[in-house]
């Protein structure tokens, strides 16, 4: 009994093991709150853009919808396949919802308090957690034993690994100004530097934001689970809470998504003239730096949900012409351009300096000067330049030129029929 | 590498749970559990990068391996055979039983005689979980300076600047390789008549 006691009590479990379980519980209820209303969220916007109501009856204006959503999925049969893998069935939507649930343990979610874990290869975990993540999808719709989620799950594990590499290569870009992968340095340069890295960087930016819808399979992406062709694509055969746990990653995923991008581009939760808040009322500036935080990425979201009632769905063609002839080219053209400008201002206009501070190195740019340098070029320079070599690239693709797609004739065949034919 | 406290539990952890699931990997009655089993086995050594504090070499580590190497695998083995090994499973074991007694008595006397009677690796002599648990009346673990996350280790900045200038061929040369095999796998998957097809 002592010794149990013994345990349970000692500081090193205390710091370790009993503070983080409280932190994480109280995380999760409000992620999963938030995610059981994002849903909520999705149906009045969708709702608000084609001119209805959404949900309305349960509640005062359906705010209790996603309680009776629960509720029924909870008490929905569970079904699996009888051939199935019944193991595999089982495990795979768990590793979907770990993966995604994980990475929130490095967003920074605001100042002090709010940033729970701060590990310095930050953006590479999000990343390689991710990355995990695709499996559970691949795996549930290999182990469903059918052929709809088969097919779904070939075509998002073929789609994720394309535009995971323009999503890891957008990052690059942003990385050399904070020279750093932890997500509160990157959101200290941005403050310390009165900047967001969305002016500096707009073609990365506009890759990662159409690389994040694609990677969490939102429209015009959604080719794993279009119901024209593949019914419900990798979750066919799932149902109830299973089924659930798909939606739960997908709409975490979202999330983290847009909270990278509002760490990365928009400078995470700091906001002009908030930081003369903090000496004086540091519990203040905190709780306004979590709503800072939640508001832009909140945009970012109403953006990813724009888009769905937006844009028609791509051609699997289409898709994998943008992720490799469009995009990747970009990033990378985007990352020897950035990398060309960043040397042309500090090494012949002297327009930066490297300093190290509490968050070790990172670039600075300390006059006005330096900003508009930076900035003008670009928007005027690394744009078009970007533009160019895209252009260059795909001068003989159709891939989005409908009308040069319908002009396209096929070889006509030898008309040997009609002069030689009936002998 | 002195192994004591929380990290010698972790260590025998991960080291057991790497070790268990790479045995359960080669004895997989299917692919795509094996290659579960590869992914479990591959994130066991990204713990142990992490225990020697090379943090960018484990998400590295997860990144290409679990996340692209693994979904790679599985793309492939789902593409090959999806229902013909459940019908008609594989010999997992060949008959050579003898010889791999042989080895495996070798590998084990050879463990034994370099890692036990030579000592060389400072094995832990008192046990790790003391350390964990203190006594009673003993004062609180002095607590450690905590590392600010932006700060990247120096060990990872020495990796990059010897990935591009000292081993700069090297890694030229085992893209190449990794190129060839690409080519040469599509060469081989090819049959005459898909080439006369697209030819």
């Amino acid at each position: 009994m002592e010794l149990v006691e013994r345990i349970i009590s000692n500081p090193v479990m205390m710091e370790y093991v009993w503070k983080p379980l409280v932190v994480i519980l109280i995380l999760l209820f409000i992620v999963l709150t938030l995610v059981a209303y994002l849903v909520y969220a999705e149906r009045k916007v969708s709702a608000f853009i084609q001119a209805r109501l959404g949900p309305m009856r349960v509640g005062p204006y359906g705010l209790l919808q996603p309680l009776a959503d629960l509720i029924k999925l909870l008490l929905k049969e569970d079904l699996i396949p009888a051939e199935g893998d019944r193991a595999i069935f089982k495990f795979a939507p768990i590793m979907s919802v770990v993966c995604a649930l994980v990475v929130l343990a490095v967003i920074p979610f605001g100042w002090g308090v709010a940033t729970i874990t701060d590990i310095n290869i930050g953006l590479l975990f999000i990343l390689s957690v991710s990355s995990v993540g695709i499996l559970g999808i691949i795996l549930g719709g290999w182990a469903s034993n059918s052929k709809y989620p088969l097919l779904g799950a070939l075509r998002s594990s073929a789609q994720m690994v394309s535009y995971e590499v323009a999503m890891a290569l957008a990052l690059v870009g942003p990385l050399m100004f904070a020279k750093s992968l932890s997500m509160t340095a990157i959101v200290e340069a941005q403050r310390a530097d009165h900047i967001w890295y969305l002016l500096y960087q707009p073609v990365a930016f506009l890759i990662f934001l159409v690389a994040g819808v694609a990677e969490t399979n939102r429209t015009p992406f959604d080719l794993p689970e279009a119901e024209a062709e593949l019914v419900a694509g990798f979750h066919t055969e799932y149902s109830g809470f299973r089924w659930s746990l798909y939606f739960l990653a997908e709409y975490t995923n979202m999330l983290i998504s847009s909270a990278i991008a509002v760490t990365v581009f928009l400078g995470g939760w700091s906001f002009p003239l908030l930081d003369r808040l903090r000496p004086e009322h540091p519990g203040l500036f905190t709780l306004l730096s979590i709503l800072v935080f939640a508001v832009k990425v909140f945009v970012l979201i109403y953006i990813f949900m724009w888009f769905r009632w937006t844009f028609p769905r791509y051609r699997y063609d289409q898709l994998m012409d943008l992720g490799w002839k469009w995009m990747i080219p970009a990033t990378l053209a985007n990352i020897l351009i950035t990398g060309a400008i960043i040397m042309i201002g500090q090494e012949t206009l002297g327009l930066t300096k490297v300093t190290g501070g509490e968050y070790g190195e990172r670039l600075v740019v300390p006059g006005l000067a330096g900003k508009a340098y930076f900035i003008g070029m670009a928007w005027l320079v690394l744009v078009p330049l970007t533009w160019i070599i895209l252009a260059i690239i795909n001068r003989r693709s159709y891939d989005f030129n409908l009308r040069a797609q319908r002009q396209i004739r096929l070889p006509e065949r030898p008309a040997t029929d009609d002069v030689f034919g009936k002998v | 590498m002195e192994l004591a406290g929380t990290e010698a539990v972790f260590f025998y952890i991960l080291a057991l749970f790497t070790l268990v699931m790479a045995i359960a990997l080669v004895t997989a009655p299917t692919a795509v559990r094996g290659a579960l089993y590869l992914m479990a086995t591959l994130i066991g050594v990204a713990g142990l990068f992490l225990l020697l504090h090379a943090e960018f070499v484990a998400g590295a580590q997860i990144l290409i391996y679990v996340g692209g190497v693994v979904v790679l695998f599985i793309f492939v083995i789902m593409l090959v055979n999806i229902r013909a090994e459940i019908n008609e499973p594989f010999r997992t074991y060949t008959r050579q039983r003898r010889l791999a007694a042989v080895v495996v008595i070798v590998m084990v006397l050879g463990v034994w005689y370099f890692g036990i009677q030579q000592d060389p690796f400072h094995l832990v002599r008192q046990g790790p979980v003391v350390a964990l648990i203190p006594p009673p009346g003993a004062p609180p673990p002095p607590v450690e300076e905590p590392t600010l996350g932006g700060r990247i280790s120096e060990d990872t900045q020495e990796v990059g600047s010897v990935l591009y200038t000292k081993a700069a061929l090297p890694f030229e040369i085992a893209s190449v390789l990794l190129l060839v095999a690409i080519v040469g796998s599509v060469v081989l998957a090819r049959t005459r008549r898909q080439e006369e097809t697209f030819d």
